[in-house]
């Protein structure tokens, strides 16, 4: 059987890999894309079961997914088993990588919070002096953004925000609830924006590479998925210097297959690029490779009141919304913290049990009289890029298919505790202004990479010596190989990161096709 | 077995056959060749196809075993879970439900750290019961357990409390709970809405199969 030629290999089919086939098979490029997990058939691959017939009683299987904290017992097959692909950190500080392998990825099970980074983040050095400029601006990204929103359907009301730049949304006409516009009227006293969420409501069930990008490119006739193929190594020519493939395991049988192609596309999570990077051993003069991760810190139930409006069966008036960003916009903002913060906030629920210090017959009075009365918000902020925060190979582990793993080393520092505080104190002040009963306060957040927004370790930037890719997420060392995902990020935000991957994504892959049409590449 | 708890067993026992039937379709007359094969093919190969044979939970005919946990830890945890989740509106209890038991299961394959919390802190809990009443946790009445649970009441911290009782306390708080509102007992006899189900309505939820063989 003759084996194909093909203009460009993929490694990877979530978010950016999926946008890089999407539109590189548009242009009219033959693409193979490799997925490491399967194809799955989510109509067999999931069935009904009451959690009673579940072995745990939905607790889970203790021990299976230390670092998932996501995981239940009716998910924990989803998420990539830290057995048979593991990686090591150091005790004392540990970090929550969360994987999925599968084709669509984690675009299959992403919260779909749809936000635009700004030039508050494209040019933070400029507004603080901290680490480096993203080599691109918001205008730069714009029209890419502008034509992802509408693939992905993004929900959203235009609020003329210069620190969350508005969309193509799909207007977001829906009045807010009482209990939201309590807590925006409390909120605007201390000159707090409260804004609409930003979701994609995608097609059907999903809202995922899987639906949304890669039957588009099948349909051009230009692309081949090949799943259960893992990535072990991209493969050089010493004489050109070109990459001219990828070396690869079959999943199931664990045969190494070798698949070539004119250029290679990155796509495989931020953290599996930068270790297929490491392990290829390429794209590292700048010696910058691995360094830089950093990810937005997150803490659920960071503040839960109590809205007496309400309590006792009052009815279900619930709602939410999105505070973005309000810190350190000025230059004349002096805080014991550089960067900022945004917070969902959702109400209607009833808070958990564990914040009432009664049982038995007593909570569940207690219970029944908040039911559908709380409030609750999520903070996320923006972890710094730190040199120091990296990732390495472990070479004395490998996982299931032989290669080697990953070390991270990550840790928080004052500027994510101080900025958490702050969070905290802030929100709980504006629900006391509004009335509500604050029924706790937690400035705690989870280990590096909880909020599953890992990005940096492969950074662009228009210094070789500084980046791994210039501004088209294309590698300074090798001229046809491109890493489009999260890696490519300078600074992390506080914005939810899947709008900006698959916009970068989209132009890297643009900038591909036109150079490879004249003949770059 | 007390007397509730008998007339509930006596419940779920009525009930189990009934929601079983309810979920599967008629079984073929025994021993006969298969009425409603597609295209009237019947046959053996088919009979296997179709044949549906209506089976029982081990839950319904037998009681777990306890093998984690001492006597005296354990009915510790027996008392803690009456007094925890006791019945409630009708609704099965800790003890109806089991969790107990399932906790001796569920901490006999736990890490050593849970291992740890629940063992010393259901020590804890007997030796300060002996210090002022000069009886085990278990044979205390409500009103003196109760005075033991005083901890509970501070307010809830992210971290874990340094005290090993009162982080324990915490823990076996939510933990009968949960271990409660998602058993068969509750869920079957909340008329399937279940309580503490972490996925969906009605305690179910789509369960992923293996990815090995995908």
């Amino acid at each position: 059987m003759a084996i194909p030629e093909y203009d460009v290999l993929i490694v990877g089919s979530g978010a950016s890999g999926g946008m890089a086939a999407y539109t590189l098979t548009k242009r009219g490029l033959k693409c193979l894309l490799l997925e490491a997990g399967p194809s799955v058939d989510f109509a067999k691959q999931r069935v009904m079961k009451p959690v009673y017939e579940l072995p745990y009683r939905g607790l889970g299987k203790p021990g299976k997914l230390p670092h998932v904290l996501q995981a239940n017992e009716f998910n924990a097959n989803q998420w990539v088993d830290e057995q048979q692909v593991p990686y090591t950190h150091d005790p004392k500080t540990p970090y929550n990588w969360v994987r999925v392998r599968m084709v669509g990825g984690k675009s299959l099970f992403w919260a779909r919070m749809s936000f635009r980074l700004s030039d508050y983040e494209f040019k933070a050095k400029d507004h603080d002096g901290f680490g480096e400029n993203w080599p691109i601006s918001h205008a730069d990204l714009a029209p890419f953004y502008s034509r992802v929103e509408p693939i992905f359907r993004v929900s959203g009301r235009k609020e003329g925000l210069a620190q969350l730049p508005d969309g193509d949304f799909i207007p977001d006409e829906s009045p807010d609830s009482e209990a939201t516009k309590a807590f925006a009227a409390s909120a605007g006293k201390q000159g707090i924006p409260v804004t609409k969420i930003r979701r994609s409501l995608g097609k059907g069930a999903w809202a995922s590479s899987f639906n949304l990008l890669l039957p588009d490119a099948l349909a051009t006739g230009n692309l081949t998925i090949v799943p259960n193929a893992v990535a072990r190594e991209i493969s050089v020519d010493k004489a050109t210097g070109k990459v001219t493939g990828v070396h690869f395991i079959e999943r199931g049988s664990r045969r190494e297959m070798h698949a070539k192609a004119k250029a290679v596309v990155v796509g495989a999570s931020c953290l599996e690029s930068t270790r297929l990077l490491l392990n290829s051993k390429i794209a590292n003069s700048s010696g910058v490779l691995g360094h830089y991760l950093c990810d937005q810190f997150y803490m659920n139930s960071s503040v839960v009141a109590i809205i007496p409006e309400l309590k006792n069966g009052a009815g279900a008036r619930g709602g939410g919304g999105y505070i973005p960003r309000f810190r350190n916009l000025r230059k004349d903002e002096k805080h014991n913290f550089i960067r900022g913060y945004a917070l969902d906030f959702n109400t209607g629920g009833t808070p958990d049990p564990r914040y009432f210090g009664s049982w038995g017959e007593q909570l569940r009075k207690d219970l029944e009289s908040v039911r559908g009365a709380a409030f609750s918000c999520t903070s996320m902020g923006e972890a710094l890029p730190r040199y120091e925060n990296k990732v390495t190979i472990d070479k004395s582990v490998v996982d299931a298919y032989g290669i080697p793993v990953l070390h991270v080393d990550c840790k928080y520092t004052d500027n994510e505790y101080n900025m958490a505080k702050d969070a905290v104190d802030t929100i709980g002040e504006v629900c006391h202004d509004a009335g509500w009963e604050v029924l706790n306060k937690n400035p705690k957040f989870y280990n590096p990479g909880y909020s599953i927004h890992e990005v940096g370790t492969c950074r662009m930037g228009d210094d070789p010596k500084k980046s791994v890719l210039n501004k088209w997420n294309q590698s300074h060392d090798i001229k046809n190989l491109f890493v489009v995902d999260g890696s490519s990020f300078v600074t992390a935000g506080s914005q939810n990161p899947t709008m900006t991957i698959l916009s970068l994504s989209m132009r890297a892959s643009e900038y591909l096709a036109d150079e490879a049409q004249k003949g770059n590449v | 077995m007390n007397l509730k708890r008998r007339r509930f067993v006596q419940t779920l026992a009525a009930v189990t056959p009934a929601i079983a039937a309810a979920q599967q379709p008629a079984p073929s007359p025994a021993g006969g060749p298969s009425q409603t094969g597609p295209g009237g093919r019947g046959g053996f190969g088919m009979m296997e196809d179709t044949t549906k044979i209506d089976v029982t939970p081990a839950d319904a005919v037998a009681r777990m075993v306890t093998k984690f946990f001492n006597p005296d830890q354990f009915a510790a945890l027996e008392k803690l879970g009456a007094i925890f989740m006791p019945t409630m509106k009708g609704a099965p209890g800790a003890i109806d439900a089991q969790a107990p038991q399932f906790l001796d299961f569920l901490l006999s394959e736990s890490l050593p750290d849970r291992q740890k919390i629940y063992r010393t802190g259901l020590d804890g809990l007997n030796s300060q019961a002996k210090e002022r009443f000069h009886m085990t946790f278990a044979k205390l009445s409500d009103e003196q357990a109760v005075q033991l649970l005083e901890p509970l009441k501070k307010p809830w911290t992210y971290d874990a409390p340094s005290d090993p009782v009162e982080h324990f306390l915490r823990v076996a708080k939510q933990d009968i709970r949960t271990a409660t509102t998602n058993s068969r007992e509750y869920v079957m006899a909340s008329g399937g809405s279940g309580g503490g189900g972490r996925r969906g309505g009605g305690g179910t939820g789509l369960y992923w199969l293996s990815l090995d063989q995908a």
